[in-house]
């Protein structure tokens, strides 16, 4: 079993994503890097466990699988 | 006070249609039934008429009321502007209709017309480039199954339409006017007049219950003057409906990127007649006209399905995707007139209000249904079938209200539950359009990560958008909904079995119910009836206010006289109660662990939940009156 949890687990999805964007909206495109760099941030530290954050970037990174 | 602006000349009635903006562009088009139309004694009187309840507009929604007003024998007058239903000139519009739509029309008596004429489909795939994202198979999920009507059935709308014409016809009641069209309505103290054109001359009519069905490009809105939240974007689509020598696979097929489209994105459904709905995401700067174009449609079909394909265009147009949402969905003609004196104290009207005696026409009310009320991109077919959906809970409150059966009270229910379905249905909608034309910039670098990450991992799927399929909106907000409940939600029409042996549904108890609503009792955890129950039951059954039926497992369990077999127990789940089990013959009852307990959910005539219990008692009681426009006894009204 991967450490990272791949199946959907978000209760709200789409409330999410629309969340998601629109504390994006009307920012330049520095301002939207900083948000996504600090929401990371206060992600990971909702994850904690180092096995899962490691798994998390590995899987980001580019070239990885067929990420477009 | 006037609510319209100048009149429009009589012979206004052979004007353009109040469409959606679908134009027409090219191909051979539709051919339509056609109506003769309807010129009322008024016209040569010149008497005004009065109707009870007046319907303006002979589109899906319009005539969905229609049918069920007549369907619960309540006299209406429909009034449409042209000769023929569908849109003369326009496109198949809406094409995907709901398992709750299809429930509708089955209580209506037009699902088997339906059925056969329309396609059945239940899988969904989604595309980006040449990858496949994931599908969906609805017939693999649970919240469909409980239903005697599949998910989905694709049909082009006008047949739908034309079938509740004939119902209509079959039923009575219900009389439609081909070749009426309102030029004006005004707000005589309180009283919605119209003037209507017709082909031979003009003639006036007021109404207390006026149904606005005539969508979102009438002068209604203005008229009514009420506010409405807009939202338009840059995402216009080129819609076609095609022929094809070759059958695609039975399947809603959704590309996000496109390979043949410029990877913009593409819709593919089937409708009945073999014709395929292409839907195609434009660029946001192209020209509309040039897209639509026959020779850019075919080289499109080309690359999409092969040279070789043979395709017959029966239409084709551009569509500029929208939201639009009413903030209210009723209007009080009465509270309009004392407003307007009350800022205007020269006005005429204040005079007349003042004159107002006990013996006085009641001011009349107007209920905005369908697309009169909320426009959506047609993401997840929210559209059409929120508007069956409008007609379906104002039907059997309006019938009920004139049958004598409810005090008006109960038609302010109407606007707090559909507005709720339509400010949902718009959200909904809006983030389905946000996720297929993102912002350029930061939005489109989310999409883009979504897609690469969703080929690979289940948890991103989730956050591809390319529409979320329609169903019956349950109500947070209703006035009619018992306090001990979350949500006011649809119950499906699951199958069951009459008492005698033949096979019946849900349907068959509300409309044996009519304006009612409906007691179901499923009794204990056997589905027996504790014997102080029964005497309850029968003198519930002999009010006048709701019909009772004891839902049993097995035919052997029939206590009182209304019975029907739930076999499997579906009824009590759909209501969101356990399912009884039936004590074995020889074991003796449970009578101290079950005497007091009885399950009961009662329904309203739109299939609803108003409540549910354990107890004959108070909160049933409560609930009844709610469904009769009454304030709960003891409760503020």
């Amino acid at each position: 079993m991967s450490p990272a949890a791949l199946d959907p687990q978000l209760t709200d999805a789409d409330g999410f994503y629309e969340a998601l964007l629109d504390a994006h909206t009307g920012l330049s495109t520095e301002q939207s890097a900083l948000l996504n760099a600090r929401l990371i941030l206060l992600l990971a530290n909702q994850i904690g466990d180092a096995k899962v954050l490691a798994h998390c970037i590995d899987l980001a990174k580019p070239g990885t699988g067929s990420a477009a | 006070m006037a609510l319209t602006n100048a009149p429009t000349p009589p012979s206004a009635y052979a004007g353009t249609a109040h469409t959606n903006d679908y134009q027409f562009s090219q191909g051979t088009g539709y051919v339509l039934p056609e109506y003769a139309a309807v010129v009322p004694d008024a016209v040569r009187t010149g008497k005004a008429e009065h109707h009870r309840i007046l319907i303006v507009g002979g589109g899906i929604t319009g005539l969905t009321l229609a049918c069920s007003l007549a369907q619960l024998g309540v006299d209406c007058v429909l009034l449409d502007e042209d000769n023929t239903v569908g849109v003369k000139g326009a496109s198949s519009r809406g094409i995907c209709y709901t398992q709750r739509s299809l429930e509708i029309f089955d209580k209506l008596g037009i699902f088997e017309r339906i059925q056969a004429k329309g396609i059945q489909w239940s899988v969904g795939r989604t595309f980006a480039g040449k990858d496949e994202v994931y599908n969906f198979d609805l017939k693999q999920q649970t919240n469909f199954s409980l239903s005697q009507q599949p998910a989905f059935i694709n049909i082009q709308q006008f047949y739908n339409e034309g079938y509740l014409v004939d119902r209509i016809t079959e039923l009575g009641h219900a009389q439609i006017r081909w070749n009426n069209r309102v030029t004006q309505l005004s707000n005589d103290e309180g009283v919605a007049t119209f003037t209507v054109a017709t082909p031979a001359g003009e003639y006036r009519a007021t109404a207390d219950y006026v149904v606005d069905a005539t969508g979102s490009k009438s002068p209604f809105r203005q008229w009514l003057n009420v506010g409405v939240k807009a939202k338009k974007g840059d995402d216009r689509w080129c819609i076609a409906d095609v022929r094809f020598n070759t059958r695609p696979p039975t399947e809603r097929h959704t590309w996000i990127e496109a390979p043949f489209n410029d990877n913009r994105a593409v819709w593919q459904h089937l409708m009945a007649d073999d014709v395929w709905r292409i839907d195609y995401q434009m660029a946001p700067d192209a020209d509309p006209e040039y897209v639509s174009s026959e020779a850019q449609v075919r080289e499109r079909l080309a690359k999409q399905f092969g040279p070789d394909t043979q395709v017959d265009i029966v239409w084709v147009g551009p569509y500029a995707y929208r939201s639009e949402c009413v903030d209210s969905m009723c209007v009080d003609l009465g509270a309009y007139a004392a407003r307007d004196s009350a800022q205007q104290p020269l006005h005429s009207t204040q005079k007349l209000l003042q004159n107002k005696h006990p013996g006085q026409q009641p001011a009349s009310h107007v209920f905005l249904i369908g697309d009169s009320a909320k426009v959506v991109s047609p993401f997840g077919a929210r559209g059409g079938n929120t508007g069956i959906a409008d007609a379906d809970n104002l039907a059997w409150k309006l019938a009920a209200v004139v049958q004598g059966h409810a005090a008006p009270a109960l038609l302010a229910s109407y606007h707090p539950e559909r507005h709720e379905a339509a400010t949902t249905n718009v959200q909904v909608t809006n983030r389905t359009a946000r996720f297929l034309r993102p912002a350029d910039g930061v939005e489109r670098l989310f999409r883009t990560a979504v897609i690469g990450l969703a080929k690979q991992h289940p948890f991103a799927r989730a956050l591809v958008n390319t529409g979320r399929m329609a169903v019956a909106n349950p109500y947070a907000a209703s006035p009619l909904t018992d306090a001990a409940l979350q949500l006011s939600i649809s119950v499906q029409n699951v199958a069951l079995q009459w008492a005698n042996g033949p096979p019946a549904c849900l349907n068959d108890l509300l409309r044996w119910a009519g304006t009612r609503p409906l007691l179901l009792v499923f009794g204990d955890a056997s589905g027996s009836l504790p014997s102080s129950a029964i005497a309850k039951l029968r003198a519930l059954a002999s009010a006048s206010n709701l019909r009772v039926v004891h839902v049993v497992p097995q035919r052997s369990q029939a206590q009182v006289r209304e019975t029907v077999i739930d076999a499997h127990g579906l009824l009590a789940s759909a209501c969101g109660l356990p399912a009884a089990t039936p004590a074995a013959p020889s074991a003796p009852a449970h009578s101290s662990q079950a005497s007091s307990v009885c399950q009961w959910a009662l329904l309203r005539p739109d299939s609803y939940l108003a409540a549910r219990g354990n107890q004959l008692g108070a909160a049933l009681v409560s609930a009844v009156a709610r469904c009769a426009g009454q304030s709960a006894p003891g409760a503020p009204a």
